[in-house]
């Protein structure tokens, strides 16, 4: 009973950390699936561009386009190989972004959620920062 | 305003009225829909309502019990659903809101299909499907459709019954998106199979379409025709039409030219119905990012197709579905999204195609959990299906009767 309660203490700890690392950040909301090849092929280049983004106040977050069980989405995330954070549906809810029409899609939003950008099909590593400077946010 | 003015607008506004100009949508009359006790158990979802030519009809649905996928049907039998039976069932199955098993019927005759993870670890899978042919005691043993041998997807299929209990299949081949460097092309082939399961023909229908849109197909006075979401060079993604006419497939046609690009998937495929020489095409389009679902009509079994009406558009995540009443009538299922909680929605409209009536079915989700609504005319009733997902999923159904 211990272990459980624990357990679920350090997801809601893991969820309200992952909340607070990203709060003041300008966000790149990556929509994938399991099932969507174009998914799979970007997400190697989002790895790496959330690394290079990591230090200048901008945070590559995924969302499973699925909607599985949060179990089964993290599974689905290693198996890709997704090593950007995704969101709980909880988190998406309260982005309050309209469930895109085409997968990938990917949109740029202000530190306040505010929408600026949406980019809809595979995108390249140039597009995405492209988009970032067009913004003001990346030289 | 003088009284002159008032009386002028509301002659103005009476003529526009009476003359259809300015469509009034109504919900259906109490009465008019009716909602079955369903016959899927909770934790059911992935539905399909499906009939034959004498009236019959059939639901089924995939159950989950941790891992294990269990394919199911029931028959209608007066306003009852009969006792569900198994037709498959699996722990290896890939199990997918927008790809899912489907049963066709056919005088008798039925056969069934689902998706087989073909290798682990990945998303490889293979369609299987099984024949119960008239008046045998049990489905066949199950047999993959394609015989590419690749690990590779294999999906989005549609069935159509044909002559002397044949059934055409039609389905999304990836066998060359593992031919090539990084991802090869998604092509749609289809295949013509006997009551029992043997393999009477195949094709490559188109060797570059949408990797992950629905296709779906249909008998006219002129033979098969089947609808897909096609893929230019340039990344257009519109809805395109073949036929199989005289013994020959046409080459694949734009239905109209959205000039959708996108290098993405819309996992939204088209539908068609068809009634001898009269045939109905609703499809999603979403090009500078505005959501539409548009219908086209034809009465030449597809040689000529009207321009789109539009049936939906900014609020709507498509997820079509078309029906052709015997009255002509057609009806188009899609998916309202104006509200937080999505609603199924139907669009009856004339054989011409003028807007006569709008209907909603039940609330739904947009949520990608609540699938695809499923439509099934019989006479001029539609059967819907859907899944319910405000507390456990379950599989419910419901008929309208247009009179």
């Amino acid at each position: 009973m211990f272990g459980k309660l624990t357990k679920i203490f350090l997801l809601v700890l893991l969820s309200v950390s992952i909340g607070n690392a990203e709060e003041g950040n300008w966000r790149i909301v990556n929509y994938w699936s399991e099932w969507c090849a174009p998914c799979r092929i970007e997400i190697p280049m989002f790895n790496s561009l959330s690394e290079e983004l990591a230090d200048k106040n901008i945070s590559i977050v995924g969302v499973n386009f699925d909607e599985d069980p949060r179990e089964i989405t993290l599974e689905i995330a290693e198996e890709l190989g997704v090593s950007f954070p995704t969101l709980t549906m909880a988190q998406v809810g309260e982005l309050a972004l309209r469930p895109p029409d085409v997968m990938p899609t990917t949109y740029i939003l202000t530190p306040e959620n505010e929408v600026v950008t949406k980019l809809i099909g595979m995108q390249k590593k140039e597009d995405i920062l492209k988009e970032l400077v067009k913004l003001g946010i990346e030289n | 305003m003088k009284t002159e003015n008032l009386q002028f607008l509301l002659i103005f506004i009476a003529v526009f009225v009476s003359n259809g100009l300015i469509a009034a949508p109504q919900e259906l009359s109490e009465g008019s829909i009716e909602y079955f006790v369903s016959p899927a158990p909770k934790n059911s979802a992935l539905s399909r309502v499906v009939s034959d030519k004498s009236g019959r009809i059939y639901l089924s649905w995939v159950s989950q019990e941790g891992d294990l996928a269990r394919f199911e049907y029931s028959e209608l039998m007066g306003n009852d659903w009969s006792n569900p039976e198994t037709i498959s069932e699996g722990d290896d199955w890939f199990v997918n809101w927008a790809d899912f098993p489907m049963l066709s019927v056919n005088a008798g005759n039925m056969a069934a299909l689902w998706l087989r993870m073909s290798a682990k670890g990945t998303y490889d899978y293979n369609i299987e499907a099984s024949f119960f042919a008239a008046g045998a005691r049990n489905w066949s043993e199950a047999r993959i459709i394609h015989n590419d041998g690749v690990n590779a997807e294999h999906g989005f299929v549609s069935m159509l019954p044909m002559g002397g209990g044949s059934t055409m299949f039609t389905w999304l081949d990836g066998r060359n998106t593992k031919l090539e460097d990084g991802y090869g092309e998604m092509t749609l082939r289809a295949g013509v199979f006997d009551a029992t399961g043997n393999k009477l023909n195949e094709w490559e229908l188109d060797h570059r379409v949408c990797d992950c849109c629905q296709t779906s197909s249909a008998l006219t006075a002129k033979g098969p025709i089947v609808v897909y979401r096609d893929r230019s060079e340039n990344e257009i993604r519109d809805t395109s039409v073949i036929r199989h006419i005289n013994g020959k497939w046409t080459e694949p046609e734009s239905i109209h030219n959205d000039n959708w690009q996108i290098s993405g998937c819309p996992v939204n495929g088209p539908s068609v119905s068809a009634n001898e020489e009269q045939v109905a095409v609703a499809w999603f389009t979403a090009k500078d990012d505005t959501p539409k679902v548009q219908l086209a009509l034809s009465a030449d079994s597809g040689d000529s197709f009207s321009s789109p009406i539009v049936v939906a558009s900014l609020k709507t995540n498509g997820r079509v579905g078309t029906a052709i009443l015997d009255s002509g009538e057609i009806v188009v299922s899609w998916m309202d999204t104006t509200e937080a909680d999505a609603v199924i929605m139907l669009s009856l409209f004339s054989a011409e195609g003028k807007l006569l009536d709008n209907y909603k079915v039940a609330k739904s989700s947009a949520s990608r959990r609540s699938g695809f609504p499923i439509i099934e005319e019989v006479g001029n009733s539609v059967y819907v299906s859907w899944t319910d997902i405000s507390s456990v999923s379950q599989v419910k159904v419901a008929r309208l009767v247009f009179e």
